[in-house]
């Protein structure tokens, strides 16, 4: 089951409210020059199918309760990745009307990936590294 | 089309005594304030003086005891300003949907953000403030402060809103989104189909509004340079490069020619890497995912090219009011013209594809089809109106930069399908590379930056870029500090969002994804 886990780690992306910068870093990994389909990773449609959610953005007011539903609907064992400075801790927004925070707010978070925007190589050692501690044992989200 | 004083003969002419006061914001740009009231017979004349024009925007200014609407509206080569006062205690207004539709979502986000009630509006519902936002407090008046809005944390359940809408008979309700595979941003959008057919399309915004108006009043211009990069990560030059034109403008600094080639370098690499990563993100839409594939990786092309000039790969943080912030090193010049050599030789095997690809034919042609006259009456921008044979481009109607110094075309296309959208981009990279190469060649000596004080004098100023998607527009009101009192952002895809659901209606629903991606659709920007 690890082994399968490491091989093949299913990503979903979900953007609760970010300038778009990550996001296009995110699809960046996906196309040939970082392809890092080469780890096994694949972005998924549905959080049904997903090991890890790769959440880019703050937290707005309408997206949090979405945030919140699209965790729980993946199965466990279940890993999240905050990419991006507003992902961490709300970034230049921290504050707004319309801003709950960091991702960190309403679910929990495994690996913090700060940038405005990161670039792909601090994305993928991101992920090398959540995929690492999961080899090392580590079992799901910290709560 | 109309010079603008003969607009403005028109409208003395027609309205007399119903004009409380003329006056000039900046040089070419006119505000006539009018009675409550008359606001609809001004914009009515404007329109039907000039055949091409356009409501860009609605702001929405607090002035204490009363809110200031300001209609601005696009002509051929300028903005003309409209303004009307409504009392805040009983803030109504009639609505000018019925002579200028495009104006439906500028009149919903006032309502949202200001309590303004515009009487005789199709459909007023809330447009950008969450469902669960308390009644009657409107963000951006200046008596609400942010610490006072209820905080919403751990207050998590499912919103009335996503709750099945009972269907009439035979009308089956597809949801896309907030997270759908299609989106890579998040927000809602609800068809009505028939079968397979399109009756009905519901747009819901506001999942990615950060309240970015209201914050840049809280941060100093300096900041909100920041600030204002980040409501779009795509296109974050140009809303940079507006955002300072448009303080530049009310400070009245000029800036040196060095700093505007930069500027307009700068501006074309945002455009060529918005336009590749829509072009390539249409291919996947369409299930032709190696064209996404190949495109993305010729994009890299121009990321390693912003890369060395700003030190960012997508965020560049490159132009700042005065100037620019880096000068462009000798060294990296011949470097920067080999990658565009590159570029444009793949860009004719792209050209050839999309002409000849029967993927592309049958996926994109004749689908989503926004005729003329439709896209005049929606208002939209930028490509989307290129695409239907609407001649406009802010960079040639009222130049900016070094636009005014640097031939180029304006690509139109006069079928007005997907295809033709996409067509125009692939085309308006084409001219960016040009447009590059010319200004590397042509680079003037000297400095690239003027030093500017922190306070900004009392004023108000408009500035207008065209982005990637089309004609962005400022208005910065400043009171004389250090903080201004107000920005209003009026980002082309709030402008083009519109479209789609005109386009959709009837249409098939597999061809959702595929026209809709053709408007280049960026949720960021049009929530901010």
């Amino acid at each position: 089951m690890k082994w399968a886990r490491l091989k093949s780690p299913w990503v979903l992306h979900f953007n609760s409210g970010a300038c778009n910068a990550c996001d296009i870093e995110v699809v960046a990994l996906l196309t040939p020059r970082y392809d890092v389909e080469r780890f096994g990773i694949l972005l998924e449609p549905s959080p049904r199918h997903a090991d890890i959610l790769l959440t880019t953005g703050v937290v707005t007011r309408q997206c949090a309760d979405r945030l919140k539903r699209i965790y729980e609907q993946m199965p466990e064992p279940k890993f999240v990745i905050a990419i991006g400075a507003c992902a961490c801790s709300g970034g230049v927004f921290e504050g707004n009307y319309n801003v709950i925070g960091g991702v960190d707010k309403v679910i929990p978070v495994d690996v913090y990936i700060p940038g405005c925007p990161p670039k792909p190589e601090a994305i993928i050692d991101g992920v090398v590294k959540l995929l690492k501690s999961i080899e090392g044992g580590e079992q799901s989200g910290k709560r | 089309m109309a010079s603008a004083d003969k607009i403005l003969k028109a409208l003395s002419d027609s309205l007399g005594k119903r004009i409380i006061q003329t006056r000039t914001l900046q040089p070419g740009k006119s505000y006539i304030q009018v009675q409550t009231g008359a606001h609809k017979d001004a914009v009515r004349i404007v329109l039907q003086e000039d055949n091409e024009a356009g409501v860009s925007a609605i702001t929405g200014v607090d002035l204490g005891e009363t809110i200031e609407l300001m209609y601005h509206i696009r002509t051929c080569d300028t903005i003309i300003t409209i303004g009307a006062e409504v009392p805040k205690k009983d803030a109504k207004i009639e609505s000018i949907t019925d002579i200028f539709p495009g104006a439906n979502f500028h009149e919903r986000e006032v309502s949202d953000l200001f309590g303004v009630t515009f009487e005789g509006h199709p459909n007023p519902k809330r447009l950008i403030l969450p469902e669960d936002w308390p009644e009657n407090v409107f963000p951006l008046r200046k008596e609400v402060s942010v610490a006072n809005i209820p905080s919403k944390i751990g207050n998590f359940g499912v919103s009335k809103d996503e709750k099945h809408v009972s269907s009439e008979e035979r009308l089956v309700n597809i949801v896309l989104g907030p997270q759908h595979p299609a989106l890579i941003e998040p927000e809602k959008f609800s068809l009505r189909v028939d079968g397979e057919i399109v009756r009905e399309v519901e747009p819901r915004i506001g999942y990615v509004h950060r309240g970015i108006e209201k914050a840049a009043e809280s941060r100093t211009y300096l900041q909100d340079i920041y600030l204002v990069e980040r409501i779009c990560g795509i296109c974050n030059a140009c809303h940079a490069a507006c955002f300072c034109q448009t303080v530049e403008a009310i400070m009245g600094v000029s800036v040196p020619p060095r700093a505007r080639y930069l500027r307009t370098i700068i501006l074309e690499l945002n455009r060529i890497h918005s336009h590749m990563l829509l072009l390539g993100h249409a291919g996947l839409e369409i299930g032709y995912e190696t064209l996404f594939h190949y495109m993305w990786r010729d994009r890299e092309l121009i990321m390693d090219i912003m890369e060395a000039l700003t030190g960012n790969r997508v965020i560049a943080s490159f132009i700042t009011i005065g100037g620019v912030r880096r000068d462009l090193k000798e060294e990296d010049v011949p470097k920067i013209k080999a990658e565009l050599t590159k570029l444009k030789e793949r860009l004719s095997f792209y050209k050839n594809l999309f002409e000849s690809d029967s993927t592309l034919k049958i996926r994109t042609r004749n689908v989503g089809v926004l005729s003329k006259q439709d896209a005049l009456k929606l208002g939209v921008v930028g490509p989307v109106a290129r695409g239907s044979g609407v001649n406009m481009d802010v960079r040639r109607d009222e130049p900016y930069a070094a636009y005014n110094e640097i031939p180029f075309n304006v690509i139109t296309y006069d079928e007005g399908d997907s295809w033709a959208r996409l067509m125009v981009r692939l085309d308006e990279v084409g001219e960016s590379v040009n447009i590059i190469q010319y200004a590397l060649d042509h680079l003037p000596t000297g400095p690239y930056r003027v030093r500017v004080p922190r306070t900004v004098p009392t004023g108000e100023a408009i500035g207008r870029v065209e982005a990637p998607r089309g004609e962005l527009f400022y208005y910065v009101k400043s009171n004389g500090t250090a903080y201004p009192e107000r920005v209003k952002v009026r980002t082309p895809t709030f402008a083009n969002i519109l479209s789609f659901v005109h386009i959709a209606e009837g249409g098939n629903v597999a061809d959702v994804p595929a026209s809709f991606v053709s408007l280049d659709p960026c949720f960021s920007c049009t929530d901010r």
